[in-house]
């Protein structure tokens, strides 16, 4: 069996490792346009100096060669779904009998003149990263567009290499896609304090000066002087492989419960895939490291012919701006996405603010939690998160959800009572522990 | 695999597991010490009330001591983009050098059972213990007093449940019928 895997980060090197752990003889192709394997989330600490190269690659530099996987180092172009091969930029075209689609995601640029020059950055590989750092010395203002977390991490991380930052949102508020406007103003705050100034509702329209980058000048007309740009609004999936071919595409590439793909023995995870979303209750892109990880293990598993169920993603995010954590997943936010947004997707939120830098909220909707943050104190906001997923009845204990008793302990029996819900085998094992 | 076990008819909530564990992973391994240089000292395990009621009869109630279940697959392992969340030999550990401190993975415990602490601190089953003192494998299961916690599969704890409990704990006067 020559399983072949088109990409090379979260879900592409899961992916290969759950096919190897499985099948030690089993062939396994890699195409990667990237020489190394390394953490993209990590980028922003690596564009603050917290970080050097070597520590963003969480995987050794042999890696492949050591687990007996072939890497080729080219970029994929087309998938002949026929002769089932993947044709490549450069070299011959690599034949598969499973492919995976592990091409992940690039940034979204916003529609603005001049926005593909030279000197303007996302933040999702290596060279971003690089580019920008080798034209820091002539920097002494940048403006991030976009207040996303990509887009906020890039500039926290401007701003300890000493550069005076100025952030550009489209939208009211930071964190559109994760925080709720009561949530946001906690890093908006944060920033201004830290001398971040956040412009709202300003729309890039034109990206000013001849061959050097001189400002930033917005749909009013207002300008704002700079020397580097950087484009935090979110990812797009990378989807110039299939393009032309039969395999389906929505906004990604969509995929069954399996994680297949329209198109036999072609599979899909990660940013570039369209799976089911637990909480929306329809197909989504959750373009996040763990959604990736865990559907490159699963994708995995049924190329290798088990018949595993993808139990579908959600949102969660977890990060933290000058000291100030936040926890957010599901439906915190009504602003329409990529997808289109919808109205009605939550009907009561519950919320509690015990001190000046800690605060919670909790979406619900039929009594069952569809969305959650958590500022300042974030230990243990993954039982919120596994009472959404499992989509259970909260009503009983919903006074409890705010609190900070809320433990395992406490809720044991409570998932005792729902234990159909919860397969997970410790999750059994605990419950039988009880004895009830 | 080995892991840890609770046995809640036996647990009486006195956070000796606690204690044991803090001292097991500070410098010193020392309690006094730990007090007398002000040393920061962390459990990677907790004493619960099951239910979260004051102690009573029946399941509710009850005190349950708990701490990494060291699931497979890990949710916490998926979700840690730094590689310091790791499997080895089925037991999941946290890498101290490596650990970013973002909390991806107390964001992705179902327990809640991951402490963010500088970084992120979990049961790491005392990987050092046996050559450093010669003594029993972990800190808490030697420190339970009533033999409450106990080490192994969960097929042996299954056994160890199927045993009655020899003792009974005070039980508190029947109300008035």
């Amino acid at each position: 069996m020559r399983y072949v895997i088109a990409g090379a980060s979260a879900a592409g090197v899961s992916a290969a490792e759950t096919l190897r752990q499985r099948d030690p003889a089993a062939e396994i192709v890699v195409i990667s346009d990237e020489e190394f394997i390394y953490s993209k989330p990590m980028l922003s600490y690596y564009l603050a100096g917290h970080q050097d190269l070597e520590s963003l690659l969480y995987r050794p530099r042999d890696f492949f060669e050591s687990q007996g996987i072939t890497a080729i180092y080219d970029r994929g172009v087309a998938v002949d779904v026929v002769k089932g091969c993947v044709e490549l930029e450069h070299g011959p075209p690599v034949p598969y009998d499973k492919l995976l689609l592990a091409t992940g995601a690039s940034p979204r640029f916003p529609s603005a003149e001049g926005i593909r020059r030279d000197g303007i950055f996302g933040l999702r590989r290596i060279s971003d990263a690089d580019g920008i750092l080798t034209r820091l010395s002539g920097v002494k203002e940048a403006v991030v567009l976009g207040a996303g977390l990509v887009g906020l991490k890039a500039a926290a991380g401007l701003l300890e290499r000493g550069v005076r930052v100025k952030i550009l949102v489209e939208s009211r508020q930071v964190l559109s896609q994760m925080l709720d406007a009561s949530s946001a103003r906690f890093f908006q705050e944060l920033f201004e304090q830290h001398g971040v100034p956040i412009v709202t509702r300003a729309a890039p329209a034109a990206i000013l000066g001849n061959g050097r980058i001189e400002g930033v000048q917005i749909a009013s007309g207002e300008v704002f002087p700079c020397q580097l740009v950087v484009v935090g609004k979110g990812v797009d999936p990378n989807l110039g492989l299939v393009s032309g071919s039969a395999i389906k595409v929505d906004y990604g590439v969509l995929v069954d419960g399996y994680l297949g793909t329209s198109v036999e023995n072609v599979y899909a995870a990660g940013d570039v895939a369209q799976a089911m979303d637990i909480v929306r209750g329809e197909p989504w892109i959750n373009s996040l490291w763990p959604c990736a990880v865990e559907q490159g293990r699963v994708a995995a598993l049924n190329m290798a012919g088990e018949r595993l169920p993808y139990k579908g993603s959600t949102r969660m995010n977890s990060v933290q701006f000058f000291g100030l954590p936040v926890i957010s997943a599901g439906l915190a936010v009504l602003t329409p996405g990529p997808l289109g947004g919808r109205s009605g997707e939550h009907d009561t939120s519950i919320e509690d603010q015990p001190s000046a830098t800690v605060y919670r909220k909790i979406f619900l909707k039929d009594d069952t939690i569809v969305g959650f943050v958590v500022i300042g104190d974030i230990e243990r906001a993954g039982l919120l998160k596994v009472l959404m997923e499992k989509r259970v009845n909260v009503s009983a204990i919903q006074d409890r959800l705010l609190g900070p008793k809320l433990d395992f302990g406490f809720l044991l029996p409570f998932i005792a009572d729902n234990r159909e819900r919860f397969e997970e085998p410790e999750m059994q094992e605990l419950i039988e522990t009880l004895g009830v | 695999m080995e892991r840890l076990f609770c046995d809640p008819r036996k647990c009486v909530g006195c956070h000796a597991c606690e204690l044991a564990c803090a001292i097991e992973h500070s410098q010193s391994k020392n309690l006094h010490s730990i007090i007398l240089s002000a040393e920061s000292a962390a459990s990677r395990r907790a004493v619960y009330v099951l239910g979260g009621e004051p102690y009573r009869v029946g399941i509710g109630g009850r005190p349950i001591s708990l701490g990494c279940h060291h699931c497979d697959p890990a949710p916490c392992v998926d979700a840690c983009f730094s590689g310091a969340m790791h499997k080895e030999n089925g037991q999941t550990s946290c890498t101290a050098s490596r650990c970013l401190g973002c909390w991806m993975c107390v964001m992705a415990c179902p327990y809640g059972v991951i402490t963010a602490v500088e970084t992120a601190l979990k049961c790491d089953l005392c990987p050092d213990r046996v050559e450093r003192e010669g003594r029993a494998r972990y800190a808490c299961v030697d420190a339970c007093p009533t033999g409450a916690l106990v080490a192994g599969t969960f097929q042996e704890f299954r056994q160890v449940l199927d045993q009655p409990v020899e003792w009974s704990l005070p039980q508190p006067p029947s109300p008035p019928a």
